[in-house]
């Protein structure tokens, strides 16, 4: 099996009202949603293409209108795509029966690294590639900001950890004066320790659950408006149960770790100097 | 005694609770400064590299960018030579970029060429050897990832090998050239093993499709101010192609790159928010515990505006401690930032994602200080509106 | 005729507490004159601290009218009323407040430098104050550094700082023990006798003994 593609910039003159010959021998082509909207084009339409702004000769009718599939590697790109059937742009180019590459299948249980090294060997000319080595590259661009992605998120939580840490200890501070009462009145460090923790440890869990839904309306915020933006149905904040669980899991270590640190130097702390006169 | 001191003392009495803040600060401060220098950086570096050899102005194939596609303009040398004559016009060279292979051993190796003219080039500096002269059919300047691949340097002799085709008989048309220096190419992506040779002889190699074909025109104007009306009349007399200024082609990259932009805008937002939260609860909670302390200052004669003054000056202090220690680990990080970023296949080695500047650092300190000041607004309003005597008898109780 | 220092005419003040209104005094007239040496003495809750509050101009009167050297005190702006407070009043508290962050000599100097006085003079002066006050020595301490009885004198020249007409005393020796108390009554003896007009809060029976007029309050009213 074999796809044969052909990709060329091309210049796009569009005009439905163009008088064109019989449509019936006109070369179809289809054009993509956003260019239709651009141009006002509809099905039926006729258009003229050339590859230089002098040379644009082709009459073409507009079979279709396409939606292309989401690609990443699109969104921020201002080119404008247009499909047709192989014969035609190869006559439009002047370069009839030549194609940028092929597209092979195996047979099932061929290795494909041994059929990429038999098309090298074989045919003089020709760079054979697996798909899988075109996906690496062609993911390259993604890796990338997947990286930075992960790097900014570091940072992130790291500033969050500080600002959590720092809520923490200022919530148990602020039962000082409860503490020294406590403390007066004969109640156990044990015991007030303990309050403290269960309380840091219920601020925590409210924060996990607030912060949550927080992230989920964040996300929601980032896809409607990037998806706006770009105009494209791509997704680009996934907030995934395992994020969920990354993320409460460590707000819940981190809010725990500061109460208890909190707490352990207010219990220790001597009642009179709680109370502010020791 | 001066209200900084006296703020700076004040933030003495909670050591831990004052480094845990400058701490949650400085990450923030760090974090809003890489978003400013990416959100700037992106354009300036664009611009600072296109400008590097001073060309303004660039001609290419209608509808494309430069090098964006395959495809040339014909009648090259025709529209140079009209440009050369242009009064506003100090230098224009043509430049032709294509694939091409050279022999190594019994294998070849994939090049990408540069069909330049020495006298007007803006795409190289030569780092070692000496550059080609005009009509220097016979030289070839390597870049350093070519030189590597290739294992030559200035004075050794590469085969170039152009015009692949299996369809065409003459398969594979040869060109034996000798090194005459090793360039850095301002545009190449990290790696890119580049080679650049006179015009004519990369249109040999490139195939019988491009004579006097140029993917790419420099220009350069006498001066700056004349560029916007040049760009204009040269689109009116080149219709075929298209013109760009470096200020236009800065547009068409930020286009291409405005998520990093819009990001760095919602990033840089969220680490304002967070340096208000920090400063502001830190303070109002230490408004809280001192408001018996505030009374007293308000019973004694102190002014509102005093106590507002001292208030502030605590947000201040912590914003001013928070943001240097931010400035610094800022540039740290975007280091390692621009590290990642600038492995973008295709993107030009030279360019920088964050590009640290006085003027990037002035705004990014100007803006902190300004969050830090409005974060103390609140607990400097709630320390100011404290009634005295309610808050003196509470105290006593 | 020159105005007595402090003069209250009818004084009533009403607190919201719970819900429920709170008659802290009920209708009390003074008048203070200069030199005088007055203690307001009463039982927690009889309103003598609200009494001082309103003569201090810290709080403000539900009905009633305080002078202060001939003014008015309800026809001023709040910030004439605190730049008044500022010039004309000192205060002293049951519990110091002194700013902890601030050394002695500091904390003396802090109402001087809200006044605008000079570096020089104010240094100068808070020095004085400290000498006066026994704590000459204790200058640079910062005040967690001082022990209840010379906190209390810091706050006493603090309260003098800005030579105000009138001194105005809040339970000053309910925070401290006997001995270092009478160390207070004693430096209060030598500031009155110094021509310092002196307005004391205390259910001290030994403090109020020492005062040239003892006013005893009840229930927001004075009995005598």
């Amino acid at each position: 099996m074999t796809g044969l593609p052909l990709l060329r910039n091309l210049l796009l003159l569009a005009a439905a009202a163009l008088p064109a010959p019989a449509r019936a021998q006109l070369p179809n082509v289809a054009v993509e949603r956003r260019l239709a909207q651009e141009l006002s084009l509809r099905v039926g339409d006729t258009i003229r293409l050339g590859t230089a702004p002098d040379s644009i000769r082709l009459v073409a009718t507009v079979a279709a209108v396409y939606e292309p599939r989401p690609d990443p590697a699109e969104i921020a790109r201002v080119e404008r795509h247009l499909r047709m059937h192989l014969p035609d742009l190869a006559a439009l180019l002047g370069a009839p029966d030549r194609v940028d590459r092929f597209g092979v299948g195996l047979v099932p249980g061929t290795p494909v690294d041994s059929a990429v090294a038999a098309l090298e060997r074989n045919a003089f000319g020709f760079r054979a590639y697996s798909s899988s080595a075109i996906a690496a590259e062609s993911s390259e661009t993604f890796l990338v900001v997947s990286r930075f992605h992960r790097a900014i998120a570091i940072i992130t939580i790291v500033a969050s950890a500080v600002f959590l840490l720092c809520i923490m200890l200022l919530k148990v501070e602020e039962r000082r004066m409860d503490a020294a009462v406590m403390r007066f009145v004969g109640v156990r460090r044990r015991t007030i320790f303990g309050a403290l923790l269960l309380e840091a440890a219920l601020v925590a869990a409210v924060g996990c659950v607030v912060g949550t839904g927080l992230a989920l309306v964040a996300g929601a915020a980032t896809n409607a408006y990037y998806r706006n933006f770009f105009d494209t149905a791509l997704t680009f904040s996934l907030v995934t149960p395992g994020i969920v669980l990354f993320s409460v899991a460590l707000s819940l270590v981190l809010g725990l770790l500061a109460g208890a640190a909190a707490a352990w130097r207010l219990v220790r702390t001597r009642p009179l100097v709680l109370w502010g006169r020791g | 005694m001066r209200v900084v001191a006296w703020g700076l003392r004040s933030l003495g009495r909670q050591p831990l609770r004052t480094a845990l803040s400058l701490a949650g600060i400085a990450v923030a401060a760090a974090m809003l400064l890489d978003m400013v220098m990416l959100s700037g950086g992106i354009d300036r570096s664009f611009s600072d590299l296109l400008l590097v050899r001073g060309y303004q102005l660039r001609l290419t194939p209608k509808g494309t960018l430069p090098f964006d596609t395959e495809a040339a303009m014909a009648g090259a040398s025709g529209i140079v030579a009209a440009l050369r004559r242009d009064r506003d016009v100090e230098a224009a060279g043509a430049v032709l970029g294509t694939s091409l292979y050279a022999r190594d051993a019994d294998s070849l190796v994939t090049l990408f060429g540069y069909g330049i003219e020495p006298e007007a080039q803006g795409l190289y500096q030569v780092t070692s050897g000496r550059d080609l002269s005009p009509g220097d059919t016979a030289g070839i300047l390597l870049g350093e990832p070519a030189a590597r691949l290739l294992q030559a340097g200035a004075g050794d002799t590469v085969t170039l090998v152009g015009r692949l085709d299996p369809q065409v008989a003459g398969a594979a048309l040869g060109s034996r050239l000798v090194v005459r220096g090793i360039v850095r190419w301002l545009y190449d992506a990290r790696d890119q093993p580049s080679v650049g040779t006179v015009l004519p002889v990369m249109q040999r190699l490139s195939g019988p499709t491009a004579g006097d074909r140029a993917s790419l025109i420099l220009v350069k104007a006498r001066a700056d101010d004349q560029v916007p009306a040049l760009a204009e009349r040269l689109r009116a007399r080149f219709p075929a192609v298209e013109v760009n200024s470096a200020a236009e082609l800065v547009v068409h990259f930020r286009q291409r790159l405005v998520y990093f932009r819009q990001l760095s805008y919602i990033l840089g937002s969220m680490s304002l928010i967070v340096t208000v939260l920090l400063i502001a609860t830190l303070l109002t909670i230490g408004v809280n515990e001192r408001l018996g302390e505030i009374a007293t200052l308000r019973a004694i004669g102190v002014s509102r505006g005093t106590v507002v003054r001292q208030v502030l000056a605590e947000g201040g202090v912590l914003t001013v401690l928070g943001a240097a220690l931010g400035i610094l680990l800022g540039l740290l990080t975007a280091r390692y930032l621009d590290a990642i970023l600038t492995r973008f296949p295709g993107l030009p080695a030279a360019f920088s994602f964050f590009v640290p500047r006085a003027d990037t650092l002035g705004f990014a300190a100007i803006v902190l200080l300004v969050t830090g000041f409005r974060a103390g607004l609140y607990p400097a309003w709630l320390a100011a509106r404290a009634p005295i005597a309610a808050t003196l008898r509470a105290e006593a109780t | 005729m020159i105005p007595p220092p402090l003069l209250a005419r009818d004084l009533r003040k009403d607190y919201r507490m719970n819900g429920e209104t709170v008659h802290a005094l009920r209708g009390v007239s003074l008048r203070v004159d200069a030199g005088d040496y007055v203690a307001i003495a009463g039982p927690s809750g009889s309103g003598k601290s609200t009494l001082l509050q309103l003569l201090g101009g810290i709080d403000t009167p539900t009905a009633g009218v305080v002078e202060l050297l001939g003014t008015r005190l309800d026809a001023l702006s709040d910030r004439e009323l605190t730049h008044l407070r500022l010039t004309r009043v000192g205060f002293i508290f049951q519990r110091f407040h002194l700013l902890p962050v601030l050394t002695a000599r500091e904390n003396v100097e802090l109402p001087m430098a809200e006044a605008g006085v000079a570096r020089g003079e104010r240094r100068e002066r808070a020095e004085q104050l400290l000498a006066y006050v026994g704590l000459a020595h204790r200058g640079a301490h910062r005040a967690t550094q001082l022990s209840g009885g010379e906190m209390q004198r810091v706050a006493i020249a603090r309260a003098l700082a800005n030579r105000p007409t009138v001194l105005l005393a809040d339970e000053p020796t309910g925070e401290l023990d006997a001995a270092t108390g009478r160390e207070i009554l004693e430096l209060f003896r030598r500031l009155n006798d110094d021509g310092t007009t002196l307005i004391v809060v205390t259910h001290d029976d030994r403090l109020a003994a020492e005062a040239g007029r003892a006013i005893h309050m009840l229930d927001g009213t004075i009995r005598d």
